[in-house]
């Protein structure tokens, strides 16, 4: 069976990309800092797949079709699609295996997420999949969710499919050691009069809560609240399934900068989890 | 019907000048907004390119975020274009001491 050997989520700003220079150096090698310790875990611990949850921007879906949750069943997928986006675009390795496995799983737990044979993955996964792997050949099974296009699934159901996508992979056998990430948040405000805003205190407020394992206050939070902190706060989502899939365990903050040129909360969070069998 | 049409014309125009894996795509020089059925005033703000108009005729702010992208227009430039449009919050969040 599989071990979630790697839990982590990180903010995905397209800026972290395309201008990475604009945030102050301090702030830029916090941030990055961070993502270059979880790629040196990564390696160590021997990740051998990774699965990756983030916002879906009307890239795949539209105003026909918006699935809640979408897991990448296929053999490959494309991206990035951003033509500004700095990251080689190419075929990213999916999981078959795996992610037919989650989409089975999940189905079997109650919930009832979407599937894609191929999936076009933009910045939301493909800034921090390219952080953990620039060579970018890491398995990878994209899980997009709606973050975005009201009506949106509350809160505490991503974190409950992110528990059940957690037993999914630990019930896994075709692989050791998998990590799952959540892509996206924190504050941010993005397509409204408030673009460029941060509400610092939100995101102190909501790693404080993850650090502690207290969420019981972040579940219950309705759709108007999490606006407070932003329209793109919805992403929230992305890291409460990821809080799901290795709960009980708290995080451990690793970077929190508020990066006003990249108009967001930037943090980068590990869960600790079990340290991986010897290989 | 129409606010729809607004979007799948805006949604459409940002794809067609992103990296598909597909290719051959005729990028967003060749885009023809008059297969869409635009009023008016829906017609002349995508083909004007005019933020504002966009924003007050309800399109999605993510869509709305790609479209400015896509546009050419810095994040500062279209904050300034929708400062207007902002109102003060009154409201609190359960983390705002």
């Amino acid at each position: 069976m599989a071990d979630i050997v790697l839990a982590y989520c990180s903010s995905h700003a397209p800026m972290m990309s395309s201008a990475r220079e604009a945030a102050p150096e301090q702030q830029r090698n916090n941030f990055f800092g961070a993502l270059d310790w979880i790629r040196d875990e990564a390696a160590s611990r021997g990740v051998q797949a990774c699965v990756v949850l983030s916002n879906e921007h009307f890239t795949n879906f539209f105003l026909e079709n918006f699935p809640q949750t979408c897991i990448g069943l296929g053999e490959r997928n494309w991206g990035p699609t951003e033509e500004w986006l700095p990251i080689d675009k190419m075929w990213i390795p999916g999981h078959p295996g795996l992610a037919n496995h989650i989409a089975q799983h999940t189905l079997n737990a109650g919930f009832d997420p979407a599937f894609s044979h191929q999936l076009e993955l933009d910045h939301g996964i493909m800034t921090v999949y390219y952080e953990l792997d620039h060579d970018m050949k890491l398995p990878l099974v994209p899980i997009v969710q709606n973050c975005a296009v009201p009506p949106l699934m509350p809160v505490r159901r991503a974190y409950e499919f992110g528990k059940a996508l957690g037993d999914a992979i630990r019930s896994y056998d075709g692989l050791d050691r998998v990590a799952v990430i959540g892509a996206g948040g924190l504050s941010h405000w993005i397509g409204t009069p408030r673009v460029g805003d941060i509400d610092e205190e939100f995101d102190r407020w909501f790693l404080d809560r993850l650090e502690r394992g207290e969420l019981d206050q972040v579940l219950d939070m309705p759709d108007e609240e999490i606006e407070l902190a932003g329209n793109g706060n919805h992403e929230m989502r992305s890291w409460l399934a990821v809080a799901g899939a290795v709960a009980p365990t708290p995080a451990r903050k690793l970077a929190y900068e508020p990066i006003y040129p990249w108009i967001t909360g930037m943090a980068v969070a590990e869960f600790e989890t079990a340290a991986p069998p010897a290989r | 019907m129409s606010l729809y049409q607004l979007h799948r014309c805006v949604y459409d125009w940002v794809r067609a000048g992103e990296v598909s894996d597909k290719g051959g795509d005729a990028g967003r020089e060749g885009f023809d907004a008059s297969v869409y059925e635009l009023t008016d005033d829906e017609k002349k703000a995508f083909e004007t390119k005019d933020v504002a108009a966009l924003y007050q005729l309800g399109l999605h702010a993510v869509l709305l975020n790609r479209f400015c992208r896509a546009a050419g227009f810095a994040r500062d430039e279209y904050r300034k274009i929708l400062e207007p449009f902002g109102s003060t919050e009154r409201r609190r969040g359960r983390w705002q001491t």
